[in-house]
């Protein structure tokens, strides 16, 4: 392996970590709000838990969507190119 | 909550449990060598003539599609008669109906669009959510390999899904967009629907374009980033444990749990695709 090889092979995986570190954020963070809201509103309506946990999981799966953007494109650069 | 079961689900339980066991007993019993090589492959097939993009084909794709698509009119089959009083299959079926149908009224404000639009959301979500749930169970599989050949392997991965290809979402996304605007040429006319895209203001029309666009992209990208990167974590991690308890659990967190949620917000995305155009 040469020199230009390894670097090759450093560039992508370390554009792949940070593809799916810095994506990660963003999803965590929406994911963390919507999981916040939910309790809160539990809390004051615990009658309501059923509906609550399925709109919530169907959020979160939306909102989780940017992170597994950069999933696809973090596989991309690993597997594709 | 106190389970009743019958004798024929107590059957039913054993089997899979049974197939679970039996299943490792095969893999540690013949040594099956693990390895990452072909992660991410696709087993792709170059047609005799031509060199166009039309020339190249995934087989496992086709066939997986032909085998979902069996599937679901074999269940058709199973149910064809409703019944006044309903049985387990038939009052399965009715209440997954019934949750889309509900869906599709309250998005849908023309009550003439709403059997045609039911139509097309329930047969989404029944091919997704059986395409997802085929590549949750161990089964056979094709590898490329680097000297041009393939490889089928047996219970090392599982049943390759249909959407876990892109080709195969970015298609089911392409004719959600043209359903929605054909709906929306129906109802608004040509005139009105071209004037759509220069809603604000005339140089808005590009934005507009992209907009439009990128509904279908993300529509696809979203389904086939859950399935493919799902199965490519169960692979990388099922590498680590050997296959023996780990890739269970996965299999049914990622393929029937993320699996049946992906299928829903498939629907429930084309449901507000169509429905936004014809408002």
């Amino acid at each position: 392996m040469d020199i230009g090889e390894g670097l090759m092979l450093m560039g992508k995986f370390i554009g792949a970590g940070l593809a799916m570190g810095i994506g990660a954020i963003g999803a965590g963070i929406g994911e963390g709000r919507i999981g916040a809201s939910a309790m809160e509103a539990m809390a004051r309506q615990p009658e309501m838990i059923g509906t609550l946990t399925t709109r919530m999981i169907l959020a979160d799966a939306i909102a989780e969507t940017t992170g597994i953007y950069s999933l696809v494109i973090a596989f991309m650069i690993l597997l594709v190119v | 909550m106190k389970l009743n079961l019958t004798k024929s689900d107590k059957i039913f339980l054993g089997v899979v449990f049974g197939g679970y066991v039996a299943v490792i007993i095969y893999i540690v019993a013949t040594g099956y060598k693990f390895q990452l090589e072909g992660v991410g492959q696709r087993w792709i097939y170059q047609m005799p003539f031509g060199e166009g993009p039309l020339s190249r084909i995934n087989p496992l794709t086709i066939i997986m599609t032909w085998v979902v698509m069996g599937i679901v009119i074999f269940m058709a089959t199973r149910v064809k008669v409703f019944k006044l009083v309903p049985g387990k299959k038939q009052s399965l079926l009715e209440a997954l109906l019934d949750y889309i149908y509900d869906l599709v009224k309250d998005s849908v404000s023309r009550k003439e669009f709403v059997r045609p639009i039911f139509d097309i959301a329930a047969s989404l979500f029944l091919f997704v959510i059986v395409s997802n749930f085929i590549g949750s169970f161990p089964g056979i599989n094709a590898i490329p390999l680097e000297s041009g050949g393939v490889k089928f392997t047996i219970l090392s991965d599982s049943w390759y899904a249909p959407t876990s290809d892109l080709n195969m979402n970015l298609m089911l996304a392409f004719f959600v967009f043209v359903m929605s605007h054909v709906y929306a040429i129906k109802v608004k006319g040509w005139k009105s629907w071209g004037k759509s895209f220069f809603e604000p203001i005339w140089w808005m029309f590009p934005i507009n374009i992209i907009g439009e666009i990128a509904k279908p992209l993300s529509h696809a990208l979203r389904l086939f980033g859950n399935i493919m990167g799902g199965s490519i974590l169960i692979l990388i991690l099922g590498y680590l444990v050997k296959y023996f308890v780990l890739p269970a659990a996965l299999w049914g967190i990622f393929g029937l749990f993320f699996g049946a949620i992906q299928a829903l917000i498939f629907t429930i995305l084309a449901i507000a695709y169509i429905s936004s155009l014809i408002e």
